[in-house]
């Protein structure tokens, strides 16, 4: 059975892979990550996720074309499927829902802001 | 340079799937090629190598190759068919696991004793260019010692004189010392004083306090953590702080980390050097006398001997006696065998847990020895069982297996049982360790070889070789049939096995060896127990004096003289069971003035008597006299020997400050008493009677069997006659049991190896009793048939076991009795070997291994004939 729930590192992979559209294989992938979340990751984690994605039929994959760049090597590029974009909106929607029922964010906010402070 | 390195980039293809290869290569290179353009080339590759590494990840690793999966399945069928074979032959199984389960935890717990012997002093970085400086010294009239004392001028003139030393530091050992801070009073056990190099030298830590300048003044002393909070609250309430000793305060300028346990030098405080080397009295320039440890850091380069060349002329430099190279020759002791090879060396005060470290080589060796008598049954065992499983080998081999097949088959057994018996071992080990502990003294634990890393792979690695090993031969023993002369079966000729018969004998030997071994050491250490030493160390109670208990020494002896449990009262300054200091004396005989250097007692006047010592001339001390204050003598028989004089009593003797006219007399000659260890032979000896010196020690001897009424009754009157200082006792026997400890526990390690070596022999000796004897099952159904009695059967089958141990005796005896004759040789005194107990030890050997067989034998010649002899 495959797993369909989507984990915090794969819903960010996922939204990234939507975002890079055309340029969306491991390597860019990895950066963008480092660049948007300032976290770093490596190139085998990220595509070890893309792949369990795809098996998960959230993602759909193909070799592009050979360029002149990398040694003439082709990439693999993946694009977001329906059912991809049906579960990361699911999960958005799931997310605000619980937000809308959690009363005292600001008051929260405060209160963390001077524990930690 | 825009390629990828290579190694990683290899390594990545030998791992990596191949319809992966070409994107995650380019999306590497590409990362890599970002990366030159931002960072250096050292970070770019560093990078490659991380991003290589973490693609060893389930989903991009190539599948496992067919070969891989072959070799699983045969090694499932290996592991199926060593544990069908296990449990289907369970007493021989049993007899494998358990003998070597034995052998190794033998094995195990002997090496956490030699290697907590071995751990001694490894904490100090610099301990490879520590040494110690000890002497030879050749006295006049008394025994050529080695001696772990040096003059304290020593120290400072070496690092003068020789560019080789780079440091110095002097130990000089105060000993028990009645600390006081206000109210609160603590005997403290060990105090030093040290120079303040003695953190440049050795690697004691400092906890609180200055370590460049804690010990650079007078009256400073630094007290382990534990010492000072006996004082104090905290450690910090110590620091800058005073305490008393001895009528003066001392500023505490730092705490210690408690010396731990595995260090030679032990101390509780150290007092600052310092201290003695200002001022008038600077003992920095006292030549002469030995009364300190010297210890040197070299250079790394230096060498030892041609130091030790240059000592002579360094000695003549400093001290005008002409004599002086003759009656001392220094030398330089490495510092790591301070604690195992410093057996030959006395005066050795400062020597903590001193063992003899060439008893480790005899634990090593019957550590070896144990595991050779272990090994010896798995091999008798399994080649004598060979034709039970034949028609497995014969079958394995007619279906096309291999020769190196089979022979995995029974390595991997062999393997896999070793691995069960280390299991058992460890088991045993934790479960028996205790009991060792309380047995010898020690603290030993099996823990620290699963904190170390290399030491457990040591012992898996030790073990799956001990596997394969005695695997070995079996496994070359059963795959060498022939095919077809194993399938027709009937012709079960296997012939003797000479090797297994051999085995045998060696393993019996070992076991008879160590019997006879174990017989031959108890006796020596009982006789040093119950050996006349020429004085009574039993019932004796010593209890530790200061100048209060000197001062009423009189009061406390008749107050104690009363009671009537108490036999007698004396005090000394030195306690027996080592080497007495020795000090210089002269002699007037008829050719002139005789100057000899003896070992040199202050004893009470009625010393002799309480200790029994026997008045062999003359007479002892008295009381009546007055000049047997301080100008009597009683010598020993050595040293009246030594003299050679016409009439010993009555010669006129002392000291050698004594002034030629003002010398004493000799009184009376006693009978050599061992007052050093039996390790040594007795030492010329004078004693005299010099209250105004000072005793250490109060002797009591107290009745048997009222020992605990004794002490308190001593308790009581010390309490009221000396309150400045808290009564602390010891029993002179306890003292001996130390002197002797490094023996005792060698003798306890041999004698439980002794008896689990013929444990572990004899129960291979019932496993091959059994398997023989079932092949012969039919040759005795014969033999009874034609009227063979019980008896004829029981001694037909008994006889070739019993010629193995007669033979293994007469092989092991000679080489036993020269190893024991070595070992009897470090005992001045000793015991004779007597050629009885080797035939006791043969002896004992012999009936203990027939009455093992004697199950089989019994059994099977009783049986009935018809059963053995009846087909299928």
């Amino acid at each position: 059975m495959i797993e369909t729930k989507l984990g915090e590192f794969e819903e960010v992979i996922l939204l990234l892979t939507g975002i890079l559209g055309e340029e969306a294989y491991a390597f860019r992938i990895a950066e963008e990550f480092e660049s948007q979340t300032g976290r770093s990751v490596s190139i085998g984690a990220v595509h070890s996720t893309l792949t369990r994605l795809e098996e998960k039929g959230f993602l759909k994959s193909e070799m592009g074309k050979s360029t002149a760049e990398r040694g003439g090597r082709r990439k693999r590029i993946y694009t977001i499927t329906a059912y991809g974009k049906k579960t990361l909106t699911a999960a958005r929607d799931f997310k605000q829902a619980l937000w809308n029922q959690f009363p005292g964010f600001a008051i929260r906010m405060d209160g963390i802001i001077g524990f930690t402070g | 340079m825009t390629t990828p390195p290579k190694l990683p980039t290899r390594l990545l293809n030998s791992f990596l799937r191949g319809d992966l290869s070409e994107e995650v290569r380019g999306d590497l290179e590409e990362k890599f090629l970002l990366d030159l353009k931002t960072k250096s080339v050292f970070k770019a590759k560093l990078n490659f190598w991380y991003q290589t590494l973490h693609y060893l990840r389930p989903f991009a690793i190539k599948k496992l190759k067919r070969l891989r999966t072959m070799n699983n399945q045969l090694l499932e069928n290996y592991f199926k068919i060593s544990t069908r074979n296990i449990s289907k032959h369970k007493m021989i199984s049993f007899i494998n696991v358990f003998s070597l389960a034995v052998g190794l935890a033998a094995c195990v717990a002997i090496y956490s004793f030699v290697s907590d012997e071995r751990s001694f002093d490894a904490f100090h970085s610099k301990n490879k260019n520590i040494y110690r400086l000890d002497e030879v010294q050749k006295f006049n009239g008394t025994n050529e010692q080695k001696v772990a004392l040096s003059m304290p001028g020593m120290g400072p003139a070496l690092k003068r004189d020789f560019p080789e030393v780079k440091n110095y530091v002097r130990l000089w050992l105060r000993g028990k010392q009645l600390i006081t801070k206000n109210d609160t009073k603590h005997l403290i056990d060990n105090v030093i004083a040290a120079d303040s190099t003695i953190f440049d030298v050795f690697d004691f830590p400092l906890i609180q306090g200055d370590i460049n300048t804690c010990l650079d003044r007078p009256l400073t002393i630094l007290l382990t953590e534990s010492t000072a909070l006996k004082f104090f609250k905290t450690t910090s309430d110590a620091l800058n702080n005073t305490i008393l000793w001895d009528g003066r305060d001392y500023e505490v300028t730092g705490i210690l980390k408690d010396v731990p346990e595995n260090s030679h030098i032990q101390f509780e405080a150290l007092l600052s050097m310092v201290t003695y080397t200002s001022g008038e009295n600077n003992v920095n320039n006292s030549w002469g006398g030995n009364w300190m440890t010297t210890y040197l850091l070299l250079e790394s380069t230096a060498n030892i001997k041609s130091m030790e060349e240059k000592f002579p002329a360094f000695l003549s430099k400093y001290m005008d006696d002409p004599d002086i190279t003759t009656t001392y020759k220094l030398f330089l002791q490495p510092f790591n065998e301070v604690h195992l090879a410093s057996n030959d060396i006395e005066h050795d005060y400062i020597n903590y847990r001193k063992f003899n470290g060439s008893y480790l080589t005899i634990f090593y060796l019957i550590a070896g020895f144990i595991l050779l008598i272990a090994a010896v049954n798995f091999m008798n065992l399994t080649t004598a069982r060979a034709s039970h499983r034949w028609k497995e080998i014969g079958v394995r081999k007619s279906v096309g297996a291999k020769k190196l097949q089979l022979f995995g088959q029974f390595i991997f057994e062999s393997v896999m049982l070793a691995s069960i018996a280390l299991m058992v071992a460890l088991l045993l080990d934790a479960l028996l360790i205790p009991f060792l502990n309380d047995l010898i003294g020690r603290k030993l634990s099996i823990l620290p070889l699963f904190q170390n890393g290399w030491q457990l792979t040591a012992v898996l690695v030790g073990t799956l070789m001990l596997g394969i090993l005695t695997g070995v031969y079996p496994s070359f023993y059963m795959t060498s049939f022939d095919l077809s002369r194993i399938l027709k079966g009937g012709n079960r000729v296997e012939g003797k096995s000479v090797l297994r018969s051999t085995l045998v004998v060696v393993q019996f030997g070992l076991a008879i060896a160590m019997m006879v071994s174990t017989l031959i050491v108890i006796q020596q250490l009982s006789f040093m127990k119950e050996s006349d030493i020429g004085f009574d160390k039993d019932q004796m109670l010593l209890v530790n004096m200061n100048n209060e208990a000197n001062e009423k020494f009189e009061t406390i002896k008749k107050e104690l003289q009363k009671q009537s449990m108490i036999r007698g009262v004396t005090a000394s300054g030195q306690r027996l069971g080592n080497n007495f200091h020795q000090g210089g004396f002269k002699v007037k005989a008829d050719t002139g003035v005789l100057s000899i250097t003896p070992s040199n007692v202050n004893v009470d006047y009625d010393y002799l008597n309480v200790y029994g010592i026997e008045v062999k001339e003359g007479r002892g001390f008295s009381k009546d006299n007055l000049t047997d204050n301080g100008r009597a003598f009683v010598i020993n028989e050595s040293f009246a020997q030594e003299l050679r004089l016409k009439e010993t009593i009555g010669t006129k003797a002392g000291h050698d400050w004594y002034h030629n006219d003002s010398l004493g007399t000799i009184i009376g000659v006693v009978k050599d008493f061992n007052f050093n260890s039996l390790h040594y032979k007795v030492n010329t000896l004078a004693m005299v009677v010099h209250p105004e010196w000072g005793y250490q020690e109060l002797s009591v001897k107290i009745e048997k069997g009222r020992t605990g009424e004794g002490i308190a009754a001593v308790k009581k009157v010390w309490d009221e006659l000396v309150p400045s200082f808290p009564f602390d006792y010891t029993f002179l026997d306890a003292h001996f049991e130390e002197v002797y400890r490094s023996d005792k526990q060698m003798s306890a390690v041999v004698a439980i190896m002794a008896g689990l070596s013929i444990l572990i022999s004899c129960i291979g000796l019932f496993g091959l009793a059994a398997i023989t004897i079932e092949k012969k099952t039919k040759e005795i159904g014969v033999r009874k048939v034609l009227g063979a009695t019980e008896g004829q059967i029981t001694v037909l089958l008994s006889r070739n076991f019993a010629m193995l141990i007669v033979i293994a005796f007469l092989i092991v005896s000679p080489i036993t009795y020269y190893a024991l004759h070595r070992w009897l040789e470090s005992f001045a005194y000793r015991i004779n070997i007597n050629l009885l107990l080797f035939v006791l030890g043969g002896a004992l050997a012999l009936v203990i291994g027939l009455l093992t067989i004697s199950y089989h034998t019994l059994r099977s010649a009783r049986s009935n004939p018809v059963k053995a002899l009846r087909y299928e």
